[in-house]
């Protein structure tokens, strides 16, 4: 392998399928003339759809009132007549300068708008009542056709109350009416009504001030109930349009070099040559591989250069956008957003296309994968649709929710961080298994025996996972883990109970299914979570009782050190940590709720279990998988990245101030792990390191204080320099009772 | 050498198993031409796959200069060197990319693979081309190009699957003067083929392999002295004939073959 890992091999070989691919025509088409083509028309087509919705209102036609029968259709008549006579009679105070109280009662909750617009129309054409058409129909149809905008204003029910004054009697009517929310027409037809209803009422009021009961202001009541979606919306489905067909031109520039340079290799029958040569396949279709990228990128560059120029110069992006138009910035932000996103699907696609024949086959294959793309895509478009958290880890639509909230300006920072991560994360998984399929269909008969080979239980058996295993289960395992660990707040849980459901689904995750996955995988179950006594198998027991408490010891003064480091580290980032943004108050009740549960409980499922659990999986799984391909040192780092990244994204919200102590433990544990070639001594050090770090935290604030004998959180140098040398020593026992053996040298 | 023992490989076709290739044993030397002969489906592909690596075998195994052939032996294949029926060229790239790309398939360092694409494009007549992109190429450049493919790592062995399929005589003649040149080189060379008049002009030894057995094996005398005919199509007839009459009825054989 390392051979065309080295001397610009690998990049000779990328440089090959990059020529293969931009030298072809057919892939310059999607890359050039498709965005010069679509961006222009699509942005005519928009333009004329805004512009199209503002020219209608504008035109100066009759308003239209849907009732249910005629009988309302006439009172209805009779009522904006007699606004008129009103009106024109003069007998009313003008509208401006009726006072609030005087206004009649209605659902402000909708009318706020409503209200603005009314005043600025009465400016503009005076008192004037307009002309309203009445129509009558059931209120199916009507409501119909006040969503279909075949009626301005739906008067749903007038309810006519008989009011005893001193005098006499007086009616007194309740009218209801819907609108259609957000739209011109609606909006003014409704303040239209309002206005006239308005006057009737104004000028009632003043006759019966003036000759009957004083005490009655109000004679009619009109409540308007709004109906679809505020009209702003439009600028932001429109958003949502532009990142979805940026990403559906990404995916377009992708498709063909992806068919081109896998089914493609087997038409032109170069396939068979290429899998003969002893080059890795992994190689093959890493070149492969970053060759659609780079085309896919390219196409992004070119859609997001040609959209830019499109909303920039063609009026669209002021009209949608604002004033500032569509800036050069926001492009910018979506453009990484675009690569991840193009360094997933591309994964995709020549995982899809490697199974193909031929191209025919490869389109048959894809034509459904983009169909189904675009169903997340439509969801993008619907108003309203919260970019949450757990949309975050669902692929496709998470780059899409979070470029339209980019494009609108409101993205947020935990959603789009699990957008991006577990982009990659998929996006690496998916490139194992391509580079499983590629090639395997030219060797065998039958497409089942590449699946089977990559799902099915092999037949033999093999020491440890490989990194392509691990891959492919932290694809499965991190969207299972995110809802797993949001279960609790969903459901909200408190006290124990959450502690132990906490617990059980660590277990369930991190230790059940690794080894439920290592069984069906046929891995060596002891090998991989090394379950033996690691170094020293064979020896006379005298001799393993001591190196045993050679590890014991080392063991305990490794966490008598290792807690203080990692509270400081801690503390370097604490003001990143939600705790720091809740108020005394709550901290407190945090704190109370806390001691509420008893310590032995804390302990358990606080320190026992994750130990168990998450050293089965980080010590165990994921530390010989990549000890099968990489060195002791590299190994053990990336599996602490991974330990740390793990915690930053457990639970619903971004805990980076837990990053670098659990960076920190994982590597003490890694080493620990490697060294003794055991999983034991690292899940005794693991218990005692979250032990020491809960019983801490079981003491307020002032004990610390006390104890550390100084006003700051932070520990006491004296304190420090007694951990490094707990550290220190526990290291150097460790070294020396597990003698210079390394694990696998030692069992594989 | 190659020499193969006791390969077998079965497939399983409609639920129903299929022996391709059973309990077949043969050596090649270097400098000798061994034809590995039958008709479609005989098992010809499955047999090479399997010395290539790209086929782990049932039982048995094949072994390459002393190494054995397994699936993720990149050495093996290092040493082989492959041309077969539908071997095409990359169609953008022009004939220099080409050949150097699969100098670096099979890790030969670029200094060396210069050099020895300078010799091949003067032992294959390439070098008027060598510059053009492939798709410009005639057929006959083509498989020129396809040949010097094969050769530029320099491989002890080169396997020839059906090299003349679908080739004129002039295509024909080119394939020929190629394994002759092999032949002077000491090189190893397995040609599989059913075209029995062509194997006759150049193979040393053959193997018959009909529906997974090797039948016969010996050279164009030895095989005349054992079965009275004097030419290798007729005696494929005679054998074709004869087995038909013991043949038990099922699927033709060509229709389940994993090449097909």
């Amino acid at each position: 392998m390392n051979e065309y890992l080295s001397n610009g091999r690998l990049w000779r070989l990328c440089q090959k399928e990059l020529r293969e691919s931009l030298r072809d025509r057919r892939t310059l088409f999607t890359l050039v003339l498709m965005p010069i083509l679509v961006y222009p028309l699509l942005s005519m087509a928009l333009q004329r759809l805004v512009i199209g919705s503002s020219v209608k209102t504008k035109a100066e036609t009759e308003l239209l009132i849907g009732v249910k029968d005629d009988e309302t259709a006439d009172r209805i008549r009779q009522m904006l007549n007699e606004a008129q006579l009103v009106r024109d009679e003069g007998f009313a105070s003008p509208i401006s300068t009726v006072r609030n109280s005087d206004q009649p009662k209605s659902d402000t909750a909708n009318d706020l708008g409503t209200l603005s617009t009314s005043t600025s129309i009465s400016s503009s054409t005076a008192d004037e009542i307009p002309d309203f058409r009445i129509a009558s129909s059931d209120p199916t149809s009507l409501a119909a056709a006040l969503r279909g905008g075949k009626i301005d204003l739906w008067i749903t029910d007038i309810q006519v109350e008989t009011l005893k004054l001193q005098n006499g009697i007086a009616p007194a009517f309740e009218i209801q009416a819907e609108f259609r929310q957000g739209d011109y027409r609606s909006e003014r037809a409704l303040a239209d009504f309002r206005r006239a209803l308005q006057l009737i009422n104004d000028n009632q009021a003043d006759q019966f001030r003036k000759l009957v009961d004083r005490r009655l202001k109000v004679a009619m009541t009109f409540k308007a109930t709004g109906v679809a979606e505020p009209q702003a919306d439009l600028s932001s489905s429109i958003a949502g349009v532009i990142p979805l067909v940026l990403v559906l031109m990404t995916i377009t520039g992708a498709v063909y070099p992806a068919i081109d340079l896998t089914a493609g290799e087997r038409e032109r029958g170069t396939m068979e040559a290429l899998i003969a040569s002893p080059a890795p396949r992994f190689a093959l279709l890493l070149s492969k591989y970053v060759a659609v990228v780079t085309v896919a990128v390219l196409t992004a560059l070119a859609n997001l250069f040609a959209t830019w120029m499109t909303l920039s110069f063609g009026g669209l992006g002021q009209a949608l956008f604002g004033k500032a138009g569509f800036s050069l910035w926001t492009l910018l932000q979506i453009l990484p957003l675009l690569v991840i996103f193009a360094s997933f699907f591309s994964a995709i696609l020549l995982a899809l296309c490697s199974f193909a024949r031929s191209f025919k086959e490869a389109q048959a294959y894809l034509i459904p994968v983009m169909l189904l793309s675009l169903g997340p895509g439509l969801v993008t478009l619907l108003p309203n649709v919260q970019f949450t958290t757990l949309m975050g880890i669902v692929p496709l639509l998470n780059i899409l929710m979070l470029s339209r909230d980019i494009m609108v300006g409101q993205s947020s920072l935990v959603p789009a961080f699990v957008a991006v991560f577990s982009t990659i994360i998929y996006a690496c998984a998916t490139l194992v298994i391509a580079s499983r399929l590629f090639g395997a269909e030219a060797a065998t008969s039958g497409s089942q025996e590449s699946w089977s080979e990559l799902c099915g239980r092999p037949k033999k058996s093999q020491m440890l996972p490989d990194i392509g295993e691990l891959a492919i289960y932290l694809a499965l395992l991190f969207p299972l883990f995110f809802v797993a660990s949001n279960l609790g707040s969903m459901f909200e849980l408190k006290g124990s109970r959450a502690l132990f459901v906490n617990a059980a689904i660590l277990f369930a995750l991190f230790l059940l299914m690794p080894l439920a996955y290592a069984w069906y995988r046929r891995i060596d179950l002891a090998h991989t979570f090394l379950l033996g006594e690691g170094v020293g198998v064979g020896e006379s027991l005298f001799k393993r009782i001591s190196r045993w408490i050679g590890y014991l010891a080392g063991v305990l003064l490794l966490s008598a050190g290792l807690w203080m480091v990692a509270f400081e580290a801690y503390l370097l980032f604490e003001s990143w940590s939600l705790a720091a943004q809740l108020t005394e108050v709550d901290k407190e009740r945090l704190k109370s709720d806390f001691l509420a549960v008893p310590f032995w409980i804390v302990l358990l499922t606080g320190a026992v279990a994750p130990a168990i659990a998450e050293e089965f999986f980080f010590r165990g799984f994921v530390l010989s998988a990549l000890r099968s391909k990489l060195s002791g040192f590299r190994s053990v780092l990336l599996s602490s990245l991974l330990f740390g990244l793990f915690h930053v994204i457990a639970g619903s919200v971004l805990s980076i101030e837990k990053f670098l102590p659990t960076v920190i433990l994982g590597l003490a544990i890694g080493y620990v792990a490697i060294r003794t070639g055991s999983l034991w001594p690292g899940i005794l050090l693991h218990t005692l390191h979250n032990g020491l770090i809960f019983g801490m935290s079981r003491f307020t604030e002032d004990d610390l204080a006390k104890w550390f004998g100084n006003e700051t959180k932070h520990i006491p140098i004296a304190w420090l320099c007694g951990g490094g040398i707990a550290i220190a020593m526990g290291l150097l026992t460790l070294i020396v009772s597990s003698q210079r053996k390394r694990i696998h040298e030692n069992t594989v | 050498m190659i020499s193969a023992e006791s390969l077998t490989k079965q497939f399983i076709v409609r639920g129903v198993p299929l022996v391709a290739v059973n309990h077949l044993s043969f050596h090649v030397s270097s400098g000798e031409v061994y034809g590995l002969l039958g008709p479609n489906g005989a098992g010809k592909t499955t047999t090479l796959r399997m010395i290539m690596g790209l086929l782990e075998p049932d039982s048995g195994y094949v072994e390459i200069s002393g190494i054995r052939s397994t699936n993720k032996s990149t050495n093996i294949r290092k040493q082989l060197g492959l041309i077969s029926t539908n071997d095409g060229v990359y169609p953008w790239l022009t004939v220099r990319e080409m050949l150097m790309y699969f100098a670096d398939l099979y890790a030969v360092e670029q200094k060396q693979a210069r050099e020895r694409l300078e010799e091949l494009t003067d032992l294959l007549d390439i070098r008027r081309f060598v510059d053009q992109r492939c798709s410009t190429l005639s057929t006959g450049q083509k498989q020129r190009v396809t040949l010097a493919r094969g050769l530029m790592h320099d491989p002890p062995v080169m396997l020839l699957d059906e090299p003349t399929r679908g080739l004129d005589v002039v295509g024909s003649q080119a394939i020929f003067r190629f394994i002759d040149l092999l032949k002077e080189r000491g090189k190893v060379v397995l040609l599989s083929t059913h075209r029995l008049d062509e194997a006759e002009r150049v193979c040393d030894r053959f193997g018959l392999l009909h529906r997974g057995n090797l039948q016969f094996e010996g050279t164009l005398n030895e095989l005349q002295h054992a079965t009275g005919q004097k030419h290798l199509v007729d005696m494929f007839i005679a054998f074709m004939s004869k087995s038909e009459e013991s043949r038990p009825a099922t699927i033709p054989s060509n229709e389940l073959s994993p090449e097909a």
